[in-house]
């Protein structure tokens, strides 16, 4: 399997992601040990596990909030063992990050809290509203931009943090548990606008121990416990086990809809 | 290079502390400018004495009493060995007739006293002038000690106690200026540190976000420490004000009472703006290595 995103090396330009033997010891503890994968451009990664294995270090490893114990860890071409940190910021402007809990700026409205991401990076006025517009209206929240957060259901709320992860165009979307505090429904719009979100050609990394999405997800699912990372198999769930998904009736250029693993043609 | 639109957010950014925790901002101050009163208290006595200091050394004044019995000749003949003392400056010789008029114009309408003296009772004396470089306490009690052994020489009185006494009082002013002016180096900046700390905690989430999307750890913190030197600012102004108060008032009793030029009032405002900035820098980069995005 030549085209198996994981037995890739770090220097194929289709790697976007790459972990190379880490060990992550956090506050005494072995939080990860020995973990090695690389993740392709535009990928949609599934990780999961019971809490504690490890997922949530791996994401925050993809971020440099933290930093191998041994090891490293390649994001986009950035070196962990390398990396000084004035460059930090610089990485996660290509990442966007979405939380369990929203973590929505309660006295900001819908249009603010997202316009916030692209004003602290400097991004001219006259974008910051284009751009806002846009992530709001993929979302499907622009008509209650200037609703408070609290004045939202979670879902909505989810979907406002997630367009502020996206309002600067992010190459990687990470999502910690983005459906642990959402009803079953509302949590699958969620994976919905993830893989509407991939689609685009964002790789998309999500955690999740909600064994049902899991089982519904035709994708690759990396399964951590006890800090290793225990299987990464690419499922092939059929076509009726699947939960329907809004990207199933896009068409996408060159590929059979519906197709669960696309070839790395993001480059 | 900061845009326009990031422009307007750190300036908001900069008085939010200010407008969400009025009360601590306000005690913040308060505590500030009154160490910051404090010091400039200690300063500017250690300046006034200082400056009464240098008035008295200007007028150090030696007199030399001379034995009785020496004739007119001997007591003119004097002057050119006083001159030739190093550090003397000038030597005027005072008759026993002068001095009697001295007395006599200094005890005015009580000069009838004197009239019941057969004789003049006061010796004829020098008063010596110091040349600048002459006049430390040391440099007089040694041309005092030379002139008590020479034999026409009967005394010699000098106003350099009074020096003494006031140097030791400046130099206890000094060092005391410098002790308070540490202590008020860090208690403010521990007050300023922790009010920031507090606008920092109630930001937390507005940190995290910046920190999450990538904003420059410069843009983070350039609020934070607007914040303090502003608690600096006005700090260091309050303390200034209200001693320039508490001067206006005293300085009417007494005549002569120095205050900071506008150079050193600057300066002084400077130095408290400093402490406020070194105060929030503390709490910021603190808070900023040890906060986590995820």
């Amino acid at each position: 399997m030549a085209d198996d995103p994981r037995s890739r090396g770090p220097l194929d330009p289709r790697t976007i992601i790459a972990f190379y033997h880490v060990n992550l010891r956090y506050r005494d503890q072995t939080a990860l040990a020995d973990v090695s994968f690389t993740v392709d451009n535009g990928e949609f990664v599934c990780l999961t596990g019971p809490s504690g294995a490890g997922k949530s270090s791996v994401l925050r490893l993809i971020t440099m909030d933290l930093f191998p114990t041994k090891g490293q860890v390649v994001v986009r071409g950035m070196v962990s063992t390398r990396m000084k940190r004035g460059r930090i910021p610089m990485l996660r402007r290509e990442i966007g990050f979405v939380f369990q809990d929203f973590r929505l700026l309660e006295d900001r409205s819908v249009y603010d809290n997202v316009a916030f991401a692209q004003l602290v990076v400097g991004v001219p006025g006259a974008d910051i509203k284009k751009n806002v517009m846009r992530v709001l209206t993929q979302v499907g929240l622009w008509n209650k931009r200037d609703r408070l957060p609290h004045q939202l259901s979670g879902g909505e709320q989810q979907r406002v943090a997630i367009a502020r992860a996206m309002v600067n165009s992010p190459k990687i979307l990470l999502a910690d548990e983005p459906t642990g505090n959402l009803d079953p429904v509302t949590a699958q719009e969620i994976i919905d606008l993830l893989f509407r979100i991939n689609d685009g050609g964002t790789c998309v990394i999500f955690s999740t121990h909600d064994h049902e999405i899991v089982k519904t997800f035709g994708q690759r699912v990396m399964v951590f416990r006890d800090g290793r990372l225990a299987s990464d198999v690419e499922r092939r769930v059929p076509e009726r086990d699947r939960a329907p998904r809004l990207s199933d009736h896009m068409y996408r250029p060159g590929e059979e809809p519906a197709t669960p693993h696309r070839e790395g043609g993001h480059a | 290079m900061l845009r326009r639109t990031q422009l307007g957010y750190l300036a908001r950014e900069s008085v939010a502390g200010f407008r969400r925790r009025k009360l601590t901002t306000g005690v913040t101050i308060l505590i500030m400018s009154a160490s910051l009163l404090v010091l400039a208290l200690f300063v500017l006595v250690t300046l006034n004495l200082g400056m009464t200091l240098e008035r008295t050394r200007e007028n150090v004044d030696v007199r030399v009493f001379l034995v009785g019995g020496l004739d007119a000749e001997r007591l003119a003949g004097l002057q050119p060995p006083f001159l030739a003392i190093p550090g003397v400056r000038e030597a005027r010789f005072i008759g026993q007739d002068q001095a009697l008029a001295e007395m006599r114009a200094m005890l005015g309408e009580d000069a009838d006293v004197l009239e019941v003296l057969d004789e003049n009772p006061l010796p004829a004396s020098y008063h010596l002038e110091l040349s600048r470089g002459h006049r430390s306490p040391e440099a007089v009690a040694a041309i005092a000690s030379e002139l008590r052994r020479w034999p026409e020489v009967d005394d010699v009185v000098y106003s350099q106690a009074w020096v003494g006494a006031l140097e030791s009082w400046a130099r206890i002013f000094r060092w005391s200026s410098l002790v308070v002016s540490l202590i008020v180096f860090g208690a403010a900046v521990f007050v300023i540190s922790n009010t920031v700390r507090l606008t920092m905690a109630s930001s937390r989430r507005v940190i995290e976000i910046q920190m999450l999307v990538g904003a420059t750890n410069g843009f983070i913190r350039t609020p934070f420490l607007v914040e303090g030197i502003l608690h600096g600012l006005l700090a260091g102004g309050l303390a200034m004000g209200l001693l320039a108060a508490g001067h206006r008032v005293l300085s009417v009793r007494l005549d002569g009472l120095a205050f900071f030029t506008p150079v050193q009032v600057g300066g002084f405002v400077a130095f408290a703006v400093v402490l406020g900035l070194l105060g929030s820098l503390a709490a910021v980069s603190q808070y900023l290595r040890l906060r986590r995005v995820v």
